[in-house]
C-alpha cells in the first residue's frame, strides 16, 4: 500500500514538473511555468489522492504565495469570492428546503405516478432528474431520485442499476441548462457575463435536445430491464401501497419552503432586467439573491442559523474551489493564460469552430475523469485570453459549460453525482457498479450528446 | 473515583464471525442494547449495537431526503431484516471504538460519551484488552452516590 502511494506520489512530482519543463521549455518565464507546475500538482492531486485534495490546494497557493507568484491582493482577487459566495447561499436555501420536506415532497409525487409503464417511468426519471438538477443542483437531486428509484424497484422487484444509472445520465445534461444545476455554470456566468436569460434561451434547449436523444438511446439500450420492469408492474397491478408510503408533515413548512424557493427562482431569472434597471453591473443581482434570501431564511428560522451554515454549506468543497480559483488565477496573473492562448490561436487558428471543437472535447475527454470544475477553473483563463486576440469568444464558453457537463457521463467516476448515486447504491443494496457496466452506456450518451452540441456550436448562427 | 471500580467485569461479548441473527438473539436475550466485539486473540474490533442494525436495515438515503413520514414500511425492510440474519458480525459492527482505560475518570467517561455519542465504553487494560465495560447508566449512578 505504502508502495503505491509513494509511485502515485512520485508521478504527481515528476508529472508536475514535466508540465512546468514543457511550459518553460516553450518559452514562457519562471513565474508563468512555475504557476502552471503548481496547477497541474493540484490537478493531479485531485486525480490521485481525492482525499487530500484540499491540502494539496492549501499547499500549492501558499507556494504561490511565497515563491512571489502571486501577490496577496492579487490572490484575493481571484479567489471568486462573489461564486463562493453565491454557492454558500444556494446551500443554505438547500437546507431550509430539505427541513421543509420539500424534496421527500418530491420524493412522494414519483412514487405517486399513476398507470406506471416502464416507459412512462424511463421518460419520467430523465425528465424529473434533469430539471431537479438544474433546478437545485445535480448533487441535491440525485440523492432524492435515487431515493424514489430505489423504493419504485424494491416495490416491483427489479435490478436498480440501470434505472440509477438512466436518472445521473439525465441528471449531469440537466446540469448544463442553466446557471444553478452545476458550480461550473455559476463559475462561467461570473466571468464571461453571460446571464441566467442567456442560459434558458441557448443552455436550456440544446440540453433538452440533448436529454431527447438520450432518452431514446436509454429506451434501446435498456430494453431488457425495462421489458422485466413492464412484466413486474403488470403482475403487481396498481403502485397503491407506494402512493401511500411516505408522507410530508407539516405542509405550512412546505408551502413556506417552496414559495421563498419560487421567489429565488423568479428573481433569479430577471436578475438582468434589474441590474439594468438599477445601474448594477453585470451578474451582481444574480449573485445576492441567494444571499438575501438566506439572510431571510435565517431570520425566519433563527434557532437553527447556526445549522444551516455549519452542516449544509460543504465548506470542504467550497475551501478546495478557492484555492483552485487563485491557482488558476494564477496563470493569468502571470501571463501565462495569454501565452497559452496565442499558442492555441498559432496552432489551430483563429477560427471559432476549431477553438469550439477543440475546447469542446478537451473538456468532455477532461471532465470524464477530474473534477469539471477543476478543468473549468484552469480553462477560463484561457478562454479569456482569447479576448485579447480578437476571437468569437461566447460560442467557446458554451463548449466549456456542454463539455463539463457531458463529460461527466463518459465514466462512473466523471461527475459528483455519478459518486453520489454509487455510493448509495453500494451502501443500500450491496451492488457494486463495475466501470464496464457504466463506460459503454455512458461513453455512448457521452459521446453522442457532445456531438450534438459540436454541431449546433458550429452550425447555428443562434451560438455566436 | 475511576473507571475500574464501576465497571462491569463480566464482559459478553461477541466474535466477528459470529451471525448477526445469533447476535441480535444474544442482545435480546441479555436485555441490553450493544455489545463488544472481541476477536480470537482476545482483541476488541469493534461494536456491534442495535444503532448499527437500525443504520443497516433503514435506507441511507433517509437521512438525506430531509423531514417525511413513512406510512408504510417498505417492502425492502422485511428483504433486509431477513438478510441481516445470514450476515456476519464483522459485516455489520462499528469498526471506531471509543474506549478508555482502567484510570479514566468519571467525569471523562461522561465526557466521552456526551461528545461522541455513545451509551458504553469498552475498557481496555495495559496490554489492550478488554477487562471490563462501563454503561452511562454505571456513570450516572457512580457520580450520584459520590456527590449525593
Amino acid at each position: 500500500m505504502m508502495k503505491g502511494i509513494f509511485l502515485k506520489l512520485l508521478s504527481l512530482v515528476f508529472l508536475a514538473g514535466f508540465f512546468g519543463f514543457i511550459a518553460k521549455a516553450t518559452g514562457m518565464n519562471t513565474h508563468q511555468s512555475f504557476s502552471i507546475t503548481i496547477l497541474s500538482a493540484s490537478i493531479l492531486g485531485t486525480l490521485l489522492f481525492w482525499d487530500f485534495r484540499l491540502s494539496f490546494a492549501f499547499l500549492g497557493t501558499s507556494v504561490l504565495l511565497v515563491s512571489k507568484t502571486i501577490d496577496l491582493e492579487h490572490m484575493i482577487k481571484f479567489s471568486s469570492l462573489e461564486v463562493i459566495l453565491f454557492l454558500v447561499g444556494m446551500m443554505v436555501l438547500i437546507g431550509l428546503l430539505k427541513d421543509s420536506g420539500v424534496f421527500a415532497w418530491i420524493v412522494s409525487l414519483i412514487l405517486r405516478i399513476r398507470r406506471l409503464t416502464a416507459r412512462k417511468f424511463v421518460f419520467y426519471i430523465c425528465v424529473i432528474s434533469a430539471l431537479l438538477a438544474c433546478t437545485v443542483d445535480e448533487v441535491t437531486s440525485i440523492v432524492f431520485m435515487v431515493a424514489a428509484i430505489l423504493e419504485i424497484c424494491d416495490y416491483f422487484e427489479v435490478e436498480p442499476t440501470p434505472f440509477i444509472i438512466i436518472s445521473v445520465l439525465a441528471t449531469n445534461i440537466g446540469s448544463a441548462a442553466t446557471v444553478l444545476g452545476n458550480p461550473i455554470g455559476i463559475l462561467i456566468a461570473s466571468k464571461s457575463g453571460l446571464t441566467f436569460e442567456d442560459f434558458i434561451v441557448k443552455a436550456f434547449p440544446l440540453a433538452a435536445v440533448c436529454l431527447f436523444i438520450t432518452i431514446v438511446i436509454l429506451f434501446f439500450w435498456y430494453r431488457k430491464p425495462m421489458k422485466k420492469l413492464e412484466e413486474n408492474i403488470k403482475k403487481s397491478g396498481a403502485n397503491e401501497f407506494l402512493i401511500k408510503l411516505i408522507s410530508v408533515p407539516p405542509e405550512r413548512n412546505l408551502k413556506i419552503g417552496l414559495g421563498i424557493f419560487g421567489i429565488v427562482l423568479f428573481f433569479i431569472s430577471i436578475h438582468h432586467r434589474l441590474e439594468i434597471f438599477w445601474g448594477l453591473e453585470p451578474n451582481t443581482v444574480l449573485l445576492i439573491v441567494p444571499l438575501v434570501a438566506s439572510g431571510c431564511v435565517m431570520i425566519w428560522k433563527w434557532q437553527k442559523a447556526r445549522e444551516y451554515i455549519e452542516k449544509d454549506v460543504e465548506w470542504w468543497t467550497l475551501l478546495f474551489f478557492l484555492l483552485l480559483f487563485i491557482q488558476a488565477g494564477a496563470l493569468k496573473y502571470t501571463g501565462a493564460t495569454v501565452f497559452i492562448a496565442e499558442k492555441i490561436v498559432n496552432s489551430v487558428g483563429n477560427n471559432p469552430n476549431v477553438l469550439v471543437g477543440t475546447i469542446l472535447w478537451i473538456s468532455t475527454i477532461g471532465s470524464s475523469v477530474l473534477d469539471n470544475v477543476v478543468l473549468v477553473a484552469a480553462f477560463i483563463p484561457v478562454i479569456q485570453g482569447f479576448y485579447a486576440l480578437n476571437v468569437t469568444v461566447q460560442p467557446l464558453w458554451w463548449a466549456l459549460l456542454f463539455g463539463g457537463c457531458l463529460g461527466g457521463n463518459i465514466t462512473m467516476v466523471g461527475s459528483t453525482a455519478n459518486i453520489v448515486a454509487i455510493g448509495i447504491l453500494e451502501k443500500d443494496k450491496d451492488i457494486r457498479m463495475t466501470f464496464f457496466k457504466w463506460f459503454w452506456v455512458g461513453l455512448t450518451v457521452g459521446l453522442i450528446t457532445t456531438c450534438v452540441v459540436w454541431v449546433a456550436l458550429v452550425f447555428l448562427p443562434f451560438y455566436k | 473515583m475511576k473507571t475500574k471500580e464501576i465497571m462491569t467485569t463480566k464482559v459478553m461479548s461477541v466474535k466477528p464471525d459470529d451471525f448477526a441473527g445469533e447476535a441480535l438473539s444474544r442482545l435480546f436475550r441479555l436485555k441490553i442494547s450493544g455489545l463488544p466485539v472481541i476477536d480470537e486473540k482476545g482483541k476488541l474490533v469493534g461494536m456491534f449495537t442495535e444503532k448499527e442494525i437500525l443504520t443497516k436495515v433503514l435506507p441511507s438515503y433517509v437521512e438525506k431526503v430531509g423531514i417525511f413520514r413513512y406510512e408504510e414500511n417498505p417492502k425492502a425492510i422485511k428483504q433486509k431484516v431477513i438478510a441481516l440474519a445470514s450476515l456476519k458480525v464483522k459485516d455489520i459492527m462499528r469498526k471506531d471504538v471509543v474506549v478508555v482505560d482502567e484510570d479514566t475518570t468519571l467525569c471523562e467517561a461522561a465526557h466521552l460519551m456526551l461528545s461522541q455519542k455513545v451509551r458504553r465504553l469498552p475498557v481496555l487494560n495495559a496490554s489492550k484488552e478488554i477487562v471490563g465495560i462501563v454503561a452511562r447508566v454505571d456513570v450516572v449512578k457512580a457520580l450520584f452516590e459520590e456527590y449525593k
